[in-house]
């Protein structure tokens, strides 16, 4: 089997502090992985390490390996640009570019990596993405507009489509929907399941329903330890942890 | 009864601190008032770009060469002291762990409240003295020193007031840094960008300390080159001021209010700015 991605012995410290503790996992292509656990348990820092925006953080300190199509992403003479480009980022809270117009949303990510060669490519690129994104419908005549001007809901679509936009092989979502209403939320996991057909999606919660519901696999995260990792429909319904079963169970915060 | 003597304490506090303040602004209108009732009268398009005139006879004359001396050096200080203020304003904002940030920021600080004519001293004994002639390149680096701290402090402002989930949102599209704070982030920190040029632009402008030691001021003479000595209107307040001529002085309450013009409208674009609606 080849995996989309290969996450081995990873730590992570901020400072002093140990967020993430010797996690190791492998996730299959084309599937929705979920990460799940409670607030504060290392989600958000597990998921910036697998495409090393963690390296922004000037405090943020990685062990470990992290391996995509075989290559290890903290090895050396590795790019970090390159590896970021592998992956198309969503995050906790809708952050389109306020001052830049739906269009330009979208169009950035590609324009800047030279991934298209003229207008007329751009132009059907943002439109396939937008449309990916179920967004198309709604923005298609106001794509000169502000990205501030849409709702907290298209925002997210909009951030999902400037994700795609770059083409990327697996798309890390941090509590996508986290600060949406259930609407907008349910949304946003319809969108998910189409995406599987073409993408690896890696998607962190702290909502254990969600995960249910829209993921194949599932790792439970708990005080930066992996306290297992299975298929969602074995996880939730024979777990093999103790903390798992309350968490799952919803005893656990 | 207590009540009403604790009212009227209050009352007069407040009335104290209110006169106060009014009288604080005072010397700012009073400048004002009177820079533009001795001043105003002599702007024109001709006062702009007619020579000065002759001590005794002549015409009006005008501030030509002091506003082309100004536009000139301005330009220089903002190409040279605004890209270096530039790039290092953005090393402290996303370098601020540093130790070289931490002591460079501490050091602008002190660059701001550095005697300005001790900055021309210093740009004469590296540019003046070796060519032994004052010249416009001199002035333009000695304001471009002036300037940096305001316009390095500013930007790093400017950064620093980025959310960090949108810095997040340019480094994840898979840019290099350059491309990420110059093609991506310019944008969101522009606002606080340009006032930083602003501040600088009305610092290099309104100078004078800096300008003694190093350009020298011309009389009737525009522009000739960069290693030549060229005027200012600071510099050519300052001069014309202290000369015994009755014309002279009426040339320098002009170039005044000009400079005032310059320095206001500055200050009003940079509010505008600042104030333009927040997305
Ligand atoms: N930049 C940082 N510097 C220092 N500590 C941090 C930083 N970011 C997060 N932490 C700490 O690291 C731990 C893990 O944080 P993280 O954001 O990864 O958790 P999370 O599981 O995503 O939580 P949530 O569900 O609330 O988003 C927390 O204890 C948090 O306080
Ligand atoms: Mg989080």
């Amino acid at each position: 089997m080849s995996w989309a991605i290969e996450v081995q012995n990873l730590n992570v410290w901020y400072g002093d502090k140990h967020i993430i503790k010797n996690v190791s996992f492998r996730v299959p292509k084309n599937v929705i992985f979920a990460i799940m656990g409670p607030s504060g348990c290392g989600k958000s820092t597990l998921l910036r390490a697998m495409n090393r925006l963690l390296d922004l953080n000037p405090h943020a300190r990685v062990e470990g390996q992290v391996k995509i199509n075989g290559i290890n992403i903290y090895g050396d003479n590795v790019d970090v640009t390159w590896v970021r480009r592998q992956f198309g980022m969503v995050f906790q809270i809708p952050n389109p570019f306020p001052h830049l117009s739906i269009y330009e949303n979208v169009a950035l990510g590609p324009k800047l990596n030279g991934l298209v060669k003229d207008k007329s490519q751009l132009d059907e690129l943002v439109k396939q993405a937008l449309q990916k994104a179920y967004l198309w419908d709604e923005v298609k005549n106001d794509l000169r507009k502000p990205a501030s001007m849409l709702s907290g809901g298209q925002q997210q679509r909009l951030c999902i489509a400037r994700a795609l936009a770059l083409k990327p092989r697996i798309i890390l979502m941090d509590e996508p929907t986290a600060n949406l209403d259930p609407v907008a939320s349910s949304k946003i996991e319809e969108l998910l399941l189409e995406l599987k057909e073409d993408y690896t999606i890696i998607i962190v919660t702290h909502n254990p329903q969600q995960a249910a519901r829209v993921s194949d696999y599932v790792a439970f995260l708990y005080m930066g330890e992996l306290i297992e990792i299975g298929e969602t429909s074995t996880v939730f319904t024979r777990p093999s942890n103790i903390l798992t079963e309350k968490y799952v169970l919803g005893r656990m915060g | 009864m207590r009540l009403n003597k604790r009212k009227i304490i209050d009352r007069l506090m407040l009335g104290i601190i209110s006169a106060l303040a009014i009288a604080s602004a005072i010397p700012i209108f009073a400048i004002a008032v009177n820079v533009y009732s001795e001043g105003a009268r002599y702007i024109s398009l001709n006062f702009l770009i007619d020579l000065p005139p002759p001590p005794v006879g002549g015409g009006g004359g005008g501030i030509g060469p002091a506003l082309v001396g100004t536009l000139v050096l301005v330009a220089l200080a903002l190409a040279i002291g605004g890209s270096i203020g530039f790039f290092t304003g953005l090393y402290l904002s996303e370098f601020s762990h540093t130790r070289l940030a931490q002591y460079t920021q501490m050091f602008l600080q002190v660059m701001v409240e550095f005697p300005t004519i001790i900055v021309g001293l210093f740009a004469y004994m590296i540019l003046v003295a070796p060519l032994k002639r004052f010249n416009a390149l001199a002035g333009a680096i000695a304001l471009s020193i002036v300037i940096i701290p305001y316009i390095a402090l500013n930007v790093r402002e400017a950064y620093k007031s980025i959310p960090y989930t949108l810095k997040e949102a340019a480094f994840s599209l898979g840019v290099s840094a350059p491309i990420a704070y110059l093609r991506i982030l310019l944008s969101a920190a522009r606002r606080g960008v340009l006032t930083a040029l602003l501040i600088g632009l009305a610092k290099a402008a309104g100078e004078t300390a800096p300008l003694l030691l190093t350009i020298l001021g011309t009389t009737f003479t525009y522009f000739g080159g960069l290693d030549q000595p060229i005027n200012a209107i600071p510099l050519l307040i300052y001069n014309f001021a202290l000369s015994p001529y009755e014309k002279w002085h009426q040339v320098a309450w002009g170039a005044a209010a000009v400079l005032l013009t310059i320095i206001l409208a500055i200050f009003i674009v940079s509010r505008l700015i600042v104030k333009e609606v927040k997305v």
